[in-house]
């Protein structure tokens, strides 16, 4: 199919799709819509998407990346009626069906705010474009999971736009929160409600803060920053500096 | 409200450091004169402009060359920054040793051109951004390095009768002024000369508008002393701008034009 983008009115249609499948979740998508002149038009120069199954974030960033090729990527990044046509055309990867039905969640998620600051990074389709534009290399923590929701990790990182205008960022986060073993994050680096030495959501933006301040951190290596960053952030190197916790939880002195 | 402590000796840099003017045009260009003259960096000490804008996360550097000689940029090409509302970073850093620390620092700094000068302010401290509002015509937006004023975009025109309309400005403008300065009491910022921060220039463009030249009271202060400084403050500049009469004056040629 050419793609398309949502005229305001394609995008108040789509946005009545997505309450009536709140209200009743196994109202199929209105697929009418996307090749509806009343509410869509073509963008130039003409791109064509075809159906596709997405596993992965980066998936979809990749597909994505090389269909909107030939479109500047600052336009890319403020057109809403595109990633909300995108989000209607690939509605069974970003809400998938389960048994009949369908978990709506925000409508952020689908219908694109580039003008919000606190809506545009979650676009589901369009964060995935977003991570791989900003960070071709080391974007496995932000990737790697399914398209139709949004990690915690993603979006702490992605809304601190001081955090992703750093170059060597995405490697530094990497090397920090990547958890071979896991396969994702770290554990208990992105939970809201208790601080912990070296998490993502309260220590590192402060640290990073204190950082700018001092350095210009736009010319340092990943390895330099990881050095300024100090040893609250060397995740091995506390695990192995501290003292194993004897089985009994008892002080096994003898 | 968080004290910051400065052990490294780095100058916060005024922004009247840097002159820059943007001309719009593809690709958009812009000029800067860069006046270090009155701060004493060593002479090799690296300079560099940062051009980024809200909501971007692309920066454009400019190596301005070094303090003791600085290459002023002059019609120069912004191929990277990407927005409306550019603004720059001026850093002066240390390249005597390997980490690059900050010898001196200026942040947002707006050129010319880019921002709607506010009313009674030398300096646009109130960026004017049209944004997909629905049926609501403006709206304030409280960001890091910004106060914007988001106007609807749907209503043609609006951007500029926000900058020029008298009957914009009257029924707008002294409630973005009373909320504006709200905020920045509330953030807890201090009015220290050497604090370039938008809060410190909406505090002191109060301050200079207050009938007696008040400086604003603190977040630990009464609520009922802060209403009382940003009332004065809103008092003061309706009075200035003389918005009945000129709201009035309007109305009236506008019914005049009907006859």
């Amino acid at each position: 199919m050419i793609v398309r983008q949502f005229r305001e009115s394609g995008i108040a249609e789509f946005r009545g799709f997505l309450a009536q499948c709140r209200t009743n979740p196994s109202t199929p998508p209105p697929l009418s819509l996307l090749e509806d002149d009343a509410h869509t038009e073509v963008l130039r120069p003409p791109m064509v998407v075809a159906p596709q199954q997405f596993p992965t974030k980066a998936d979809a960033a990749s597909y994505l990346a090389q269909v909107l090729a030939p479109l500047p990527d600052h336009e890319v990044a403020l057109n809403a009626g595109l990633w909300t046509w995108l989000s209607l055309y690939y509605f069974d990867e970003v809400c998938r069906l389960k048994q009949g039905k369908r978990a709506v969640t925000n409508d952020y998620s689908y219908v694109f705010e580039p003008k919000v600051s606190y809506h545009y990074y979650r676009h589901l389709l369009f964060i995935a474009w977003r991570v791989l534009k900003v960070a071709p290399h080391h974007n496995r923590l932000f990737l790697g999971g399914a398209v139709s929701s949004l990690e915690k990790f993603t979006s702490e990182v992605l809304k601190r736009l001081y955090l992703t205008r750093i170059p060597c960022m995405f490697e530094v986060l990497d090397r920090i929160y990547w958890d071979e073993q896991r396969g994702k994050a770290r554990a208990g680096v992105v939970s809201p409600e208790t601080i912990k030495p070296g998490d993502l959501i309260h220590r590192f933006p402060i640290r990073i803060r204190q950082l700018e301040r001092t350095y210009d951190l736009h010319s340092l290596t990943a390895d330099q920053l990881i050095e300024l960053l100090g040893d609250e952030f060397r995740f091995e190197q506390r695990r192995a500096k501290s003292p194993r916790k004897p089985a009994s939880g008892r002080d096994t002195a003898a | 409200m968080i004290k910051r402590v400065n052990f490294t000796g780095r100058r916060r840099l005024p922004r009247r450091c840097v002159e820059a003017t943007v001309f719009e045009g593809l690709p958009r260009r812009f000029s800067a004169t860069i006046n270090l003259a009155d701060y004493n960096f060593p002479s090799d000490a690296e300079v560099v402009l940062e051009a980024t804008s809200a909501g971007s996360n692309v920066v454009e550097r400019i190596p301005c060359g070094a303090a003791g000689s600085v290459k002023q940029p002059t019609n120069r090409a912004l191929t990277e920054a990407e927005g409306e509302n550019i603004f720059f970073t001026l850093k002066v850093i240390d390249r005597q040793q390997t980490l690059g620390r900050l010898l001196g620092l200026a942040e947002h700094i707006r050129p010319e051109l880019a921002g709607a000068p506010v009313s009674g302010g030398r300096r646009g401290i109130l960026p004017i951004e049209p944004a997909n509002l629905k049926q609501e015509l403006w709206r304030l937006e409280f960001k890091d390095q910004d106060v914007v004023l988001k106007v609807n975009k749907d209503v043609p025109g609006l951007k500029d009768r926000a900058r020029s309309d008298p009957l914009f400005y009257a029924v707008v403008y002294p409630e973005v002024v009373r909320r504006v300065l709200a905020h920045c009491i509330d953030s807890g910022v201090e009015i220290t000369e050497d604090e370039e921060r938008w809060e410190v220039l909406w505090l002191r463009f109060g301050r200079d508008l207050h009938p007696i030249k008040e400086s604003p009271p603190s977040q630990a202060d009464p609520e009922l002393d802060q209403e009382e400084w940003i009332e004065d403050v809103v008092e003061a500049f309706c009075e200035n701008h003389q918005f009945k009469a000129k709201f009035q004056a309007h109305l009236l040629g506008s019914d005049e034009d009907q006859r």
